[in-house]
């Protein structure tokens, strides 16, 4: 049985964190239009992979120490180059992959850093598995601490400043939780579709057209199904998980919408 | 009390000024309505005084206390952000740190959207949000209120019933309303004084003086 095997049930506990984090911090980043900024900051993660790797630390660490810093760097060019999110998505992605590319080029590594890539199921350690915990544990606290502010700056940042929130220093605060998001991801989903991940299930959610709280839950559950039937099905067909829970989440996106357009159109 | 003394501000730091010594006053307990050609900056005023936005020179000083605005309805476009009418509302009576929950159903059964509090804010009319976002404003009962334009895209109907109700909140409550106007007729009905802003300045008057002074100069006597 499947569930015997310790690999799996490591990729299994990591799996359910990662589907409850991403949409959590991936309403927010949606909903704010930055669904961009995570793509970016997932593939600039692959540098801190290949730095831990290098350094001969763990690599979720090095995901999540450089994923921040590119957060950050967002955070304080966005002041620089006002109104060019875009350049500044370059600037931080040319960064990332540059380092990635170096590091992983220069046949320095002690392990592959292909399973970072794509995501993988046979490589999750039971240390994997607490370093997310920790991780986890710790963004969905702070989430909770600022989700009142965090869920004012997305609606009406104006409203959010007259009320004393200190817009900037949240939204360093929300880089670093984006970061945290994306290092307990990069094992099972693997860099190229953490940026889907945190986005596709919040843009099913949303065509329910629910509140705040509904709509965040929604997201969750669908991610569940996306992650774990991503996380079944490519163990099965022997393929990455990150492919088949990318394609799970368009493809439950396509169905809410072909079932809310069937229903808009029944008498 | 809020006074602006020589303000200058432009978006870029420098010249052109879209304020240019710019000089405010009004006691606590008016009712102010900004008046002025587009582009004339009476947002920008507004947001001054709010603290979004800071000037390049001079300063605005208030001892009025809380502040409240309530945005131009063109700025909340996204009407399919996923928030309902008391999620919104709670969030920020939280914000402002108002423990006593009974205040977001006062707030909104004070302007006649109680029965609204689940919808979605996205699916009310123009007329419906901006009552909502009213609503919101004064749960923390603040003592100066900002609005961007309160009738802009709100229907006949509801434009009256807002405007009886900052009628109310001035008059019987006492509290400073700051309202950056489009709708002459309702600032020279309600206001108790008018400031106009023109080539980056600005001067205060009676209704009745602005009624004289503009609007026979803008029929054509205007020097």
């Amino acid at each position: 049985m499947i569930f015997g095997y310790a690999f799996f049930q490591n990729a299994l506990a990591i799996s359910l964190l990662i589907s409850v984090l991403c949409p959590c911090i991936g309403v927010f980043l949606v909903l704010r239009r930055y669904a961009m900024i995570g793509d970016t900051l997932s593939h600039a993660s692959l540098a801190g992979v290949a730095a831990g790797l290098l350094l001969d630390i763990s690599p979720i660490l090095g995901a999540f120490a450089f994923t921040a810093f590119c957060g950050a760097l967002i955070e304080f060019l966005r002041g620089y180059f006002r109104k060019y999110t875009e350049l500044i998505l370059s600037i931080v992605l040319a960064l990332g992959v540059g380092v990635a590319i170096t590091i992983i080029s220069s046949g320095k590594l002690h392990a592959n850093a292909n399973s970072f890539l794509f995501g993988s199921v046979l490589t999750v350690t039971r240390e994997d598995v607490w370093t997310v915990l920790g991780l986890s544990l710790a963004a969905v606290a702070a989430l909770i601490v600022l989700y009142d502010r965090l869920v004012y700056i997305a609606y009406d940042e104006d409203a959010a400043r007259i009320a004393g929130v200190r817009v900037e220093a949240i939204n360093y605060a929300f880089s670093v939780l984006v970061a945290a998001a994306i290092a307990v991801s990069i094992r099972i989903v693997g860099v190229m579709v953490i940026g889907s991940m945190i986005a596709l299930p919040v843009a099913t959610a949303i065509q329910l057209g629910r509140g705040f709280r509904l709509t965040l839950l929604w997201s969750v559950l669908f991610s569940v199904i996306d992650i774990m039937a991503g996380l079944f099905l490519s163990y099965y067909i022997n393929v990455a998980p990150g492919g088949f829970t990318a394609l799970f989440s368009v493809a439950a996106l396509l169905a809410v919408i072909m079932g809310k357009t069937i229903a808009r159109r029944l008498p | 009390m809020i006074r602006a003394k020589g303000i200058y501000f432009s978006y870029t730091g420098g010249q052109p000024y879209i304020l240019e010594g710019l000089e405010f006053y009004a006691d606590a307990g008016q009712y102010v309505s900004i008046l002025g050609e587009n582009g004339s900056g009476k947002s920008t005023f507004a947001k001054l005084v709010l603290g979004l936005l800071f000037p390049s020179r001079g300063a605005i000083e208030s001892d009025i206390g809380r502040r409240a605005y309530v945005p131009q309805m063109n700025e909340f476009a996204d009407s399919r952000f996923p928030i309902t009418v008391r999620e919104m509302m709670n969030a920020y009576r939280r914000l402002i740190k108002v423990r006593d929950r009974s205040r977001t159903e006062a707030a909104l059964e004070a302007v006649g959207m109680l029965s609204s509090e689940d919808k979605l804010v996205g699916s009310l009319s123009g007329g419906q949000r901006q009552k909502v976002f009213i609503a919101r404003a004064i749960m923390g009962d603040p003592g100066l209120l900002v609005l961007d334009e309160p009738s802009a895209g709100v229907d006949a109907g509801s434009r009256r019933d807002i405007y009886a109700y900052l009628r109310r909140l001035n008059a019987e409550k006492g509290m400073t309303i700051l309202s950056v106007e489009h709708n002459l007729e309702a600032a020279l009905r309600n206001s108790t004084a008018i400031y106009h802003i023109e080539n980056g300045r600005g001067h205060v008057c009676t209704p009745e003086a602005y009624e004289k002074e503009y609007l026979k100069l803008d029929k054509g006597d205007r020097p």
